[in-house]
């Protein structure tokens, strides 16, 4: 049951014939784990919570820099030296009470990743790193849960969903490499984060809805230079060496 | 020199050695990204598909690099 208030709060959105009320209390029901607190976690967190998702939570291993906040539009000047899953949490509190939130201020790796999966039904990519989502990648087809994708870089940037055991994976997509270095943080503008992050919220929208995800076995690119989005379907790997193998389905 | 035909790569048209391999184009063009995207008319190709992927002319490539910056 909504209170009153929560009627009232989602009301344009419970105006919607795919949401209603039924979604409403889905989404007050979902539980998310939003991987980075950057850019395009910025816009999750805020976009998920106002929806009235009923549990986030928010990882990071950074603190807030001047270097952030030209984009990462969930902390602020006065925000500088905090851990983001603090500075995250309290605009995310006081924008949605409704919205139980668990702020954890660590490395999401191979080591901690399927336990800080365990209670979500969404993961909510908003790393910024191939090795960060490769990690998530393996968690997702482990814990069957699915990834929300989502990457920027300069004008463009890219959001597919991948549904553990039905579509196509991160790895189909970028295949596990020996470790190289991580290359420098590319230049990124606000507005990026902003469209593939909304994207994404989306999709994480549909999926705690219960509805089909929109891009499942699908990558869509959206450039900022032509303004054009493009989608290009992507099959299961066959010879995926993630999501090919039975072991990665299974807890070890 | 190798017959040319004319292809599409990135939106612009290009003339490549007939028969070439994508795995060929993709040095032809200095793609060598690791996380390299291929898209051979519209489908997405595997990477262990570069190598037998041949074109044919008015073929259309694209080569899409990952944003993974977040």
């Amino acid at each position: 049951m909504l209170t009153e208030e929560e009627a009232r709060r989602y009301s344009r959105q419970i105006a919607l014939p795919e949401i209603g009320v039924e979604g409403q209390l889905r989404l007050a029901a979902g539980r998310v784990m939003v991987a980075g607190l950057g850019g395009l976690g910025s816009i999750a967190a805020y976009y998920l919570a106002a929806a009235g998702v009923g549990y986030l939570k928010l990882i990071d291993r950074d603190r807030v820099t001047l270097e952030n906040l030209n984009r990462q539009i969930l902390h602020t000047t006065f925000d500088l030296e905090r851990p983001k899953p603090e500075s995250a949490a309290e605009k995310v509190g006081r924008l949605n009470p409704h919205c139980r939130i668990e702020a954890v201020h660590t490395t999401i790796e191979e080591g901690n990743a399927a336990a800080l999966l365990a209670d979500c039904a969404v993961i909510f990519d908003a790393t910024d790193n191939r090795e960060a989502r490769q990690v998530l990648n393996r968690a997702s087809l482990q814990r069957h849960v699915p990834f929300v994708f989502g990457g920027i870089s300069g004008w463009e940037g890219m959001a597919s969903t991948f549904i553990p055991g039905s579509s196509a994976c991160f790895s189909c997509l970028f295949p596990p490499q020996a470790e190289t270095t991580e290359p420098a943080p590319p230049p990124v503008l606000g507005p990026i984060a902003g469209i593939v992050a909304s994207i994404q919220c989306l999709e994480t929208f549909r999926l705690l809805i219960g509805a089909l995800p929109q891009l499942a076995g699908r990558l869509l690119r959206f450039s900022g230079l032509t303004m054009e989005f493009r989608t290009l379907q992507i099959d299961r790997n066959p010879g995926c060496p993630v999501c090919g193998d039975p072991q990665c389905y299974s807890t070890p | 020199m190798n017959a040319a035909i004319r292809i599409t790569v990135n939106g612009l048209p290009e003339n490549v050695p007939l028969s070439a391999t994508l795995a060929e184009l993709i040095i032809l063009f200095q793609e060598m990204d690791r996380d390299l995207i291929v898209e051979h008319n519209g489908r997405f190709v595997f990477p262990q598909g570069y190598a037998s992927t041949r074109v044919a002319p008015n073929d259309r490539v694209e080569f899409i690099h990952p944003n993974f910056g977040g």
